[in-house]
């Protein structure tokens, strides 16, 4: 009876065993794949790795555009158990308007949409407030926001992204695929509790690509202070300034103004020349500036030097039913030079009939007008070249002075850059690198021969010496050539010109090896103190003096030393002592025993030559009784002692010239 | 209640009836019977003092064989689930350090915002200001590593 029992039982045994064998098979055999996907659904969950937006840098690694993260929230309001409630709820914790954010969740709700954003780029105490809550119909998204630490700093060339981070304005804009990021995805494995076990990446994040652009973060600021301070002075309508490298073509400074902030949406009747990049988006007339073009062509394509004279007349000309006037009055018959320095428009005239209309409309294209420079910013204009069939009898005098033809500032900077690097025409750079990768440059195309470049930037110097038109754009310390330009603005439906100008400056130094070109421009100034002289001229001369100090370029004139001269072997030594001068305290680093200090001479003191020429230079030093060494040719440069000093008995003055 | 005493009773009186035909006897050593209960005790005293106790030495090494499997069984089982159980749970230490790591670049990138805009020109220009702090003017700074005998000053 016992065997009996023990069969049966061994029988249940194996019948439950061969059960529960049946349904190990069924369960990891036969449906496996079923409930394997049921079980990877409930606990793999797929997580976005976030791929941030790439940093954009200025040339010395300072960041000027970088995304952070933060966090957006979307609700189900098909899963909200109360609609009033939960706007309520929403609205307290986010800052919202409770009303309208029920009528978008009802409007949600009744049209079935189960997915409703309700706001984005939240703070910390937000998230963390709405998390608190625990509610499952509350969705938070990792996203990120593009910040723009500066502000309104280099605003037109960085632009601006919308809410889904994509560019639409400036850098941004045109490096979108290359800033933008590929987010990543992985495969989270999480235990009841959701915490995350273990992690495989199925698809790898790929950041967005750094950008280094050529702009000088410091420089840039000079360049956007000044140019504000301008237009605001002179009552402008806006303005603009290019700095550039004139060997590279890379900008270091792309100033325009009126500017925004690029944190900030554009707002309900924000004034839209404020998002408008005036450097390169608005074209003008140059008037006076484009003379360097004449007479550059002239130099080229003609006999004329720049001593050749050249009858001006007595400041009034008619051509081809065109009555054309000086700005001021006549200057008789002046060589080449002066006519550039005194910025005589019938010389200019005189110099572009001799040039001819089929050399003109070359070496203006070879400068580069009439065609878009290739700088890697949105909207960017060509200007207005027309071609010489549609040209009538007035065009080629009218262009000879910078009439009937339309560039931008960023397009008289490039033309600017061939004078200074010897009469290479060089395509402007914007991007330096992208990611560790540095952006080839394109190579330059001959413009002029290397003499004629040499010839104007000489020429171009006596526009800032004493005479010419530009002087409030001399250095100290530098040598430096331009050119002003002060267009009266033609008003299209009057069709006359108006008493409104663009008064512009272009320039560059040092004179005998330029390290960067500048031009200022400012659009609707009024009056003779809106002349490029007198409003823009002053401009140039502020933000080179900053830039040739910053960028460290030996200076190649010896400074008037003020009083107080500080005396450095260390940077921290000059900076303690810049300090103290601002409070009035005695320079602690200062000799007080020295009985040469400047400004208190004990004797005859040397004279200020500079700028002089080698006979004024004599004269002057005979009438004193002083004994000068000249050396060199040309225009007063370097002088020891230096003017203001004590002269010393029997002592001579050496005194360098230099064209 | 039905035990399985008295479920195989049961069978054996429904399906084997020659075998439950005669009445049994009465078994000397059964106890008296449960009320309402199919369960039946026997006491039999089982007289051991006779017995001697004798060395099995098979059975010794059959006992070592036991433990000595069980302790191989153990570590196996230990060198088996060890690992997944070290590997689960430095996962969860892993997939924490893993999200410590990113929020800690987000906070390196929100910092690197902060620091940025802290530097930047016009902010440093307005504390200049506040300080009375100049650039300085050309000529002012002389450099004493200037070389030769020229007055002309290095101004940085």
């Amino acid at each position: 009876m016992v065997d009996r029992r023990l069969a049966w039982l061994a029988g249940i045994a194996v019948i439950w065993g061969a059960a529960i064998f049946f349904k190990i098979i069924s369960l990891q055999v036969i449906h496996h794949e079923e409930y394997a996907k049921l079980a990877t659904a409930r606990q793999v969950v797929a997580v976005e790795i976030p791929a941030p937006r790439g940093t954009i840098f200025d040339r010395t690694g300072q960041p000027l555009a970088m995304s952070v993260p933060t966090e957006s929230v979307s609700i189900d309001p098909l899963r909200a158990p109360d609609l009033a409630v939960a706007s309520e709820l929403l609205a307290l914790v986010l800052h919202l308007d409770r009303t309208a954010l029920y009528g978008k969740m009802k409007w949600a709700h009744d049209n079935h949409h189960g997915f409703l954003w309700v706001k984005r780029k939240i703070g910390y105490e937000e998230a963390r407030n709405l998390r608190n809550l625990g509610l499952e119909w509350i969705h938070i998204q990792d996203e990120s926001q593009r910040h723009y630490p500066n502000g309104t700093l280099a605003a037109h060339v960085l632009g601006s992204v919308d809410f889904e981070e994509r560019g639409n304005a400036g850098i941004e804009q045109v490096l979108d695929g290359e800033l933008r990021g590929q987010p990543g995805e992985a495969r989270l494995l999480t235990d009841v509790k959701r915490r995350g076990i273990d992690s495989q990446s199925a698809s790898e994040a790929r950041p967005g690509t750094a950008i280094t652009l050529t702009i000088d973060e410091r420089l840039q600021f000079v360049a956007e202070r000044e140019i504000a301070a301008a237009v605001e002075a002179h009552h402008a309508q806006s303005g603009s300034v290019v700095v550039m490298n004139p060997y590279t073509g890379e900008i270091l400074a792309l100033a325009s103004y009126p500017t925004y902030d690029p944190n900030l949406p554009p707002q309900p009747g924000e004034d839209k020349a404020s998002r408008l990049n005036h450097a390169i988006s608005v074209p003008f007339e140059p008037g006076s500036v484009f003379k360097v073009i004449t007479l550059s062509a002239a130099l080229e394509t003609t006999d004329l030097n720049p001593a050749s004279m050249i009858n001006c007349g007595r400041g009034e000309i008619t051509l081809f039913g065109r009555t054309i006037h000086e700005a001021h009055h006549g200057y008789g018959t002046i060589p080449m030079a002066m006519v550039l320095a005194k910025s005589s428009n019938i010389g200019a005239i005189q110099i572009g009939l001799r040039v001819g209309q089929a050399n003109m409309y070359r070496y203006v294209r070879k400068f580069g007008f009439g065609q878009r420079t290739g700088i890697p910013l949105p909207g960017e204009s060509a200007g207005k070249v027309r071609k010489p069939e549609r040209w009538s009898s007035a065009s080629l005098p009218s262009m000879s002075m910078g009439q009937e033809i339309s560039v931008t500032t960023l397009q008289l900077a490039q033309a600017a850059a061939v004078v200074a690097n010897g009469g290479l025409l060089v395509q402007p750079r914007l991007v330096l690198k992208k990611g560790s990768q540095t952006v080839p440059a394109e190579p330059p195309v001959r413009v002029l021969k290397p003499e004629t470049a040499i010839t104007m930037r000489q020429m171009m110097e006596g526009v800032v010496m004493p005479g010419g038109t530009g002087t409030r754009a001399r250095l100290e310390g530098y040598t430096s050539g331009g050119k002003t330009g002060s267009a009266q603005i033609f008003d299209p439906v009057a069709r006359h010109y108006t008493h409104a100008y663009n008064g512009s400056f272009l320039g560059f130094a040092p004179l005998t090896n330029p390290a960067m070109v500048a031009v200022v421009t400012l659009n609707g100034t009024h009056g003779t103190a809106g002349f490029g002289g007198l409003a823009a001229a002053p401009v140039f001369h502020a933000v080179l003096t900053e830039a040739l100090r910053m960028l460290d370029v030996p200076k190649d004139l010896p400074d008037q030393a003020p009083t107080g001269t500080l005396v450095a072997s260390k940077e921290e030594a000059a900076d303690l002592a810049i300090a103290d001068i601002g409070r009035g305290q005695p320079n602690i680093l200062e000799d007080g025993d020295d009985e040469e200090q400047p400004g208190q001479p004990a004797g005859p003191t040397v004279p200020n030559f500079r700028g002089m020429t080698m006979r004024a230079v004599l004269t002057e030093a005979a009438a004193k009784g002083l004994t000068v060494v000249p050396d060199g040719s040309g225009v007063a440069r370097v002088q020891d002692p230096l003017p203001g000093s004590a002269m010393h008995q029997g002592e001579r003055i050496r005194v360098g010239f230099a064209r | 209640m039905a035990t399985m005493p008295a479920f195989f009773r049961r069978i054996n009186e429904a399906g084997f009836p020659a075998l439950s035909g005669a009445k049994p006897e009465r078994d000397p050593f059964q106890l008296r019977a449960l009320p309402q209960e199919d369960v039946f005790f026997h006491c039999k005293k089982i007289d051991n003092s006779r017995l001697v106790r004798e060395a099995d030495p098979q059975a010794r090494g059959a006992c070592w064989s036991a433990i000595g499997a069980a302790g191989v069984l153990l570590v196996v089982l230990t060198s088996v689930l060890v690992p997944n159980v070290a590997s689960t749970l430095a996962g969860y230490k892993l997939q924490a350090l893993r999200v410590e790591e990113r929020q800690l670049l987000d906070e390196r990138r929100t910092l690197e915002v902060v620091e940025a805009g802290l530097l930047s020109p016009q902010r440093l220009e307005q504390l200049a200001q506040g300080q009375n702090l100049v650039a300085p003017l050309p000529g002012q700074v002389v450099r004493l590593n200037a070389k030769g005998d020229s007055a002309v000053a290095m101004v940085k």
